[in-house]
């Protein structure tokens, strides 16, 4: 039980809250018999009891924690035949009508479709979604916040019901993602139930931006690909693809205003074309995700000189971009102006990482323009970010650049910019120290491409470490796992994102408090193994949650959840 | 960049598995294609069949394929899918009442239009070039997925028409899904146009498998694989054109299913969500089923069947010996007659497995009553096994099933097995040779070359393995029903499946389907298009690993997926 109902919301609900008063004061009484049914929910009965069971048995398997929550002990059904009926202004939305058939889908994928409607439970038949925004437009901060009754209609009543209530239509769709996760399969009656009802959930996500970088440059991943992870995401409420879409290796992206651009694709068939882009942006917007599409300049684009080799300093030497060419700015403006018209996120990624700047000091022409303009190649590389920031911000556009530009020259740095940290500790709170905003990527616990981090490292690391002022904790907008793509393809990106993007996912959403206090390995670690499992059965590949020996995507003999072993019960 | 890439740069000739015969434009046969790094294959004309040539072009496109008389250029015609691209039946005699066809032809759309938005216009093109969508003929009306069932095509598409359709000829309906398979292939995105087109047209293929059965094992007892993870296993299956789902369903470990007539069977299981219902396998068989894929269901007696008794522990000699199961029960053939009962409602497959593997008897052995039942019935332990397996094998055939054993069971005691026995090979070479000559069927599974969690046998191993060699007697050959490559669960779950699978399982499945004189003399020749198969899984969500390296490998740097 982690009622809290101390926090304000700022569209409280007299009803919700006279309810959970109510239940508070019912379950609490009653909390040995609610411990027992928590287990039931989730198949947990175990025959012996030591305290740490006692504190597992008690947990709520939904993932991220919700803000907050109370439940009770009765067991609803759901109907097969589970209908949609909205009310507010944004209640009749395509994206909460297509959400929902999603998640019907979902919930009964789980097992076949013959399910036999179960009468003599209290059943669900319908799931009201009330929007009171009609307003479609998804951006940073977005409302995303909702609440989740699932309840019977009156004590004597065998008629319940779902009720979601969100501001913004992507409320809405986490409050069906949660509502999905109260959803289970029982092999005893083949119906799926809802345990621990009544339920009352108020949720809100702790950051803003919870991001997971893709990397198409390195390995291509191909549409299907793309969006079977964005579909994923979506599970772990995360709202932020951060598509790192070139780098050196190759430019998979068509850019019509410089078509020879995407000669710089690994292969013909490597390649998105603009409208398989916006189809992406797309497919993720509806599921409450914004695109986050990078270019990462000057240090990381090699690869754009196949169809232009003028943007090379020269033929042998190609990296950093051209500085001494304003062909290579013109070209930066046109790619900006195309990805525009697709990209409609605030945020756009600049990138500015790992700039080596012997080519511009070795090349005669780059070394005479840098001599003409009285420059070294430092304060070259500070002119060529700042030109390209001026360049987003044009396009209205906010610049996210990584951390090495504000550690090389963060007073000249547009005040607009967002930091993204990526090094090491330490960046976000000088970064928010000079007033700028950050994004918490730590390697250390954050790239998902570095195998021997585990789920604890990843779930313990917080953005806000070694930041206390409140006002400067406001410029932390989250975090971002990074799944960089030089090892992984589509034959392992999936279980090499999952499960660790997970337990950032829950860093992200869920209060600090609710889920960093006691031990990670009773309070976390058996939700996160049935969220794994619960990924598995909705068809994805996640790798083995394991704390100590094994490599992160390594595979062993085990049972998939966490679950009590029948052969156990049974003997 | 990618000019220099050649695997891929063979556009159409790149069939996964390579059909029986392709024609495209008339008289010029090409069987398939070429590269550079990895020479694909031959070229020839029918004037020129002795002259191989092989192409070494970095421009395939741009080079003439043939010099023959006919001075056909490659990639001279292309149509364009039209936005409407349809179905047509009229004339066929399948009434596709259930559907089939119709989810095959929508299953075919998706995977042909996921790659790429197509939306370019096709109004400018020419009409007689626009391909307006697919006749389907059909010459039997019956959809029962028999062992053995015609699975040949014919794929045609002209070169233009008033309107043109691709026409595909097929006794079945299963027939007709390789053929729409083979047209999923076919069908290309241009970057340029952003119209799907099918080049080299026109087209005629011929195509029939060699082998009736071509399987691939899961083993849902070391690992649970939840109901849409094996459903996604059959969606890659009809890819490669294989035929059985080998469905280990129970084993020492767990015991996922639920069979009604003995209901603690299941409580076997890892755990109470890690179950399959009787309908959920159901749904599993219907599944495959539309896809012409049939499931072979195994249940592994006596050996492999310690997760029996959690439910039925007098199924056990006794608490602390606990496996094969007790052969002097009674109880212990009722239970296998129960769940032989409740498969054959809902496995409707010609054969069951029954295991018989690996049977350590010592537990019969030092298990007094057990001993004494031995004593009793004059029997030592491994007649006690021959016993077992034959009492089992009649069960299975009073349900009306024939029986698959694995190799065990001829190794000790052959000339007892019922004649309708197949024997499943596994543990080595030579086996195959001795069950044929005793005139008995067989499947090949060759651990050492089609194993597919023996992560170091690597994919032209997989596809060198010759299910007839050494077998030169024409009547003995057709007692090779075909092979199946095995994933056993132990170090394989939902999370790594699919790319222990793939690619390894398609270069087997290429082995089984084409005619023998068609397939690559050297593996290395298959490079480029099994690459590009790859790729083409990837491209529809399937996680299938990197050729280059063994097993499941992660690649080790960045680069093409046609290079890894």
């Amino acid at each position: 039980m982690a009622a809290d109902f101390t926090t304000s919301n700022p569209n409280p609900l007299l009803l919700l809250c006279l309810y959970a008063v109510y239940i508070c004061i019912s379950t609490s009484i009653s909390l040995s018999a609610l411990v027992v049914d928590a287990q039931k929910t989730l198949g947990l009965v175990s025959e012996h009891k030591s305290t740490s069971s006692q504190l597992k048995d008690s947990l709520v398997y939904l993932w991220p924690l919700p803000t907050e929550y109370t439940f009770g002990n009765g067991t609803l059904s759901v109907d097969p035949d589970l209908s949609l009926a909205v009310g507010g202004n944004g209640g009749n939305s395509a994206i909460v009508r297509d959400a929902f058939d999603r998640y019907r889908a979902i919930i009964f994928k789980q097992s076949s479709s013959k399910l036999r409607k179960r009468m003599m439970n209290s059943h669900i038949s319908k799931v009201r979604v009330i929007v009171h925004s009609d307003i479609e437009e998804l951006q940073l901060g977005t409302d995303e916040s909702y609440s989740l009754i699932v309840a019977k209609s009156d004590d004597r009543s065998i008629i319940a019901e779902a009720t979601i209530e969100a501001n913004s239509v992507f409320g809405a769709l986490r409050g069906l993602e949660t509502f999905s996760q109260l959803c289970t399969y029982d092999y005893e009656t083949k119906s799926i139930q809802i345990y621990n009802a009544p339920w009352y959930i108020r949720d809100r996500p702790r950051f803003a931006f919870r991001g997971l970088l893709l990397d198409t440059s390195r390995h291509y991943y191909p549409v299907d690909v793309i969006k079977q992870i964005i579909e994923s995401m979506s599970y772990a409420k995360l709202n932020v693809l951060h598509w790192h879409i070139i780098d050196e290796e190759s430019f998979p992206l068509e850019i019509p205003t410089y078509p020879k651009l995407w000669k710089g694709a690994y292969s013909k068939w490597e390649r998105y074309t603009i409208e398989d882009a916006d189809e992406i942006v797309n497919f993720a917007k509806r599921r409450g995700i914004n695109v986050m599409a990078e270019v990462d300049v000057p240090g990381h684009a090699e690869s754009w000189g196949a169809g232009y080799p003028d943007l090379w300093p020269s033929a042998s030497c190609r990296e950093p971009l051209d500085v001494a060419k304003n062909f290579t700015f013109d070209l930066i403006s046109g790619i900006l102006t195309d990805m525009r018209k697709i990209f409609p996120f605030e945020l756009f990624h600049l990138g500015g990482d790992e700039v080596h700047t012997d080519c511009w000091t070795s090349t005669p022409h780059v070394q005479q323009w840098l001599r003409d303009h009285n420059m070294t190649a430092k304060d070259a590389y500070q002119y060529f970010v700042l030109r390209a920031q001026q360049l987003a911000i044009s396009k209205n556009w906010t610049p996210v650049n990584w951390e090495e530009t504000f550690n090389a020259f963060p007073t000249k740095l547009n005040p607009q910019t967002v930091v993204h940290n990526w090094l090491g500790g330490g960046v976000c709170p000088k970064a928010v120290g000079q007033g700028f905003r950050c994004i918490f990527s730590n390697q250390g616990f954050w790239y998902l491409d570095h195998l021997d981090v585990q789920w604890d490292g990843v779930y313990n690391a917080d953005p806000l470490e070694g930041i206390t002022d409140a006002s400067e904790q406001q410029l932390v907008l989250g975090g971002e796992v990074c799944m960089w793509g030089e090892m992984a393809d589509p034959s392992v990106v999936q279980q090499t994102i999952w499960p660790r993007a997970a337990a950032a996912a829950e860093r992200l959403w869920s209060k600090k408090e609710a889920i960093s206090t006691r031990n990670i390995n009773i309070t976390a670690l058996p939700r996160l193994q049935y969220f794994r499992c619960l990924l598995t059965r909705r068809g994805y590949s996640v790798g083995i949650l394991e704390t100590v020996i094994f490599p992160v995507r390594g595979a062993f003999l085990a049972t998939c959840p966490q679950e009590n072993n029948l052969n156990a019960k049974s003997s | 960049m990618y000019n220099c890439i050649s695997p891929g740069n063979v556009n159409n000739f790149v069939f996964f598995p390579s059909p029986s015969l392709s024609l495209s434009h008339t008289h010029v046969v090409i069987v398939i294609a070429i590269n550079l790094h990895y020479p694909i294959g031959h070229c020839f004309c029918s004037s020129c069949v002795q002259e191989v040539k092989t192409i070494t072009s970095l421009q395939i496109s741009e080079f003439k394929l043939c010099d023959g008389e006919a001075g056909v250029s490659y990639g001279h015609q292309v149509l364009y899918m039209s936005k409407d691209f349809g179905l047509r039946t009229e004339g066929s005699k399948y009434p596709d009442a259930s559907g089939i066809l119709k989810d095959g032809f929508s299953r075919l759309l998706y995977v042909i239009q996921a790659p790429h938005v197509a939306d370019g216009t096709i109004s400018h093109f020419q009409q007689s070039l626009v391909l307006q969508g697919i006749h389907v003929l059909i010459s039997s009306p019956n959809e029962k997925l028999e062992y053995g069932i015609d699975e040949s095509y014919k794929l045609s598409i002209a070169s233009s028409g008033a309107p043109v359709y691709a026409h595909l000829e097929a006794q079945t309906v299963y027939g007709a899904l390789h053929g729409l398979q083979t047209f999923s292939q076919l069908c290309h995105f241009n970057f340029t146009t952003r119209v799907i087109e099918v080049r080299q047209a026109p087209w005629e293929i011929s195509d029939q498998p060699r082998f009736p059965y071509r399987g691939l094992l899961i083993d849902t007892s070391r690992h649970y694989q939840p109901l849409p993870v094996i459903k996604k296993v059959v969606d890659s299956m009809a890819y490669a054109k294989l035929n059985v789902l080998h469905w280990h369903i129970v084993d020492s470990q767990s015991f996922p299913l639920e069979i009604p007539s003995y209901p603690k069977l299941w409580n076997g299981a890892y755990s109470i969500s890690e179950r399959y219902t009787m309908a959920d396998a159901a749904e599993v068989v219907s599944y495959a089923q539309r896809q012409g894929i049939n499931v072979l269901a195994e249940i592994d007696v006596p050996g492999h069947a310690l997760s029996w008794g959690p439910g039925y522990p007098t199924l056990w000699p006794s608490k602390d010996c606990q496996q094969p199961l007790d052969v002097s029960n009674e109880f212990t053939f009722q239970v296998i007659d129960g769940i032989l009962s409740d498969f054959s409602k809902v496995f409707k497959f010609k054969f069951v497995h029954l295991g018989g593997d690996e049977v350590n008897t010592s537990c019969w052995e030092t298990t007094p009553h057990v001993r004494n039942w031995l004593q009793k019935h004059s029997m030592n332990a491994s007649e006690a096994y021959a016993y077992f397996v034959l009492r089992a094998q009649k069960i299975a055939l009073s349900h009306g099933y024939e029986i698959v054993n694995w190799e065990e069971t001829f190794n000790n005691f052959g000339n007892k097995l019922s004649r309708k026995t197949v024997v499943h090979n596994w543990l080595g070479s030579g086996v195959v040779e001795r069950v044929v000559a005793a005139g008995l069927r067989c499947i090949v599974s060759n651990q050492d070359k089609w194993y597919l969690d023996h992560l170091d046998t690597t994919w032209p191993d997989f596809y060198s393995n010759e299910p007839l060699a050494n077998i030169t007697n024409p009547k003995q050959q057709e007692l090779v029903l075909g092979g199946e490559v095995c994933m056993w669960g132990e170090h394989i779950d939902g999370s790594d499946i699919e790319q222990t699978i793939w690619p390894r399982a398609a270069a087997a499945a290429e082995r089984l389907w084409t005619p023998y004189e068609k397939l690559a003399k050297d593996p290395k020749q298959v490079t480029g298009r099994l690459a590009r198969f790859r790729c083409l899984l990837n491209q529809r969500g399937v996680a299938a690993a990197p050729l280059a390296l063994p097993g499941r490998g992660a690649p080790l740097e960045p680069g093409s997926c046609y290079m890894q």
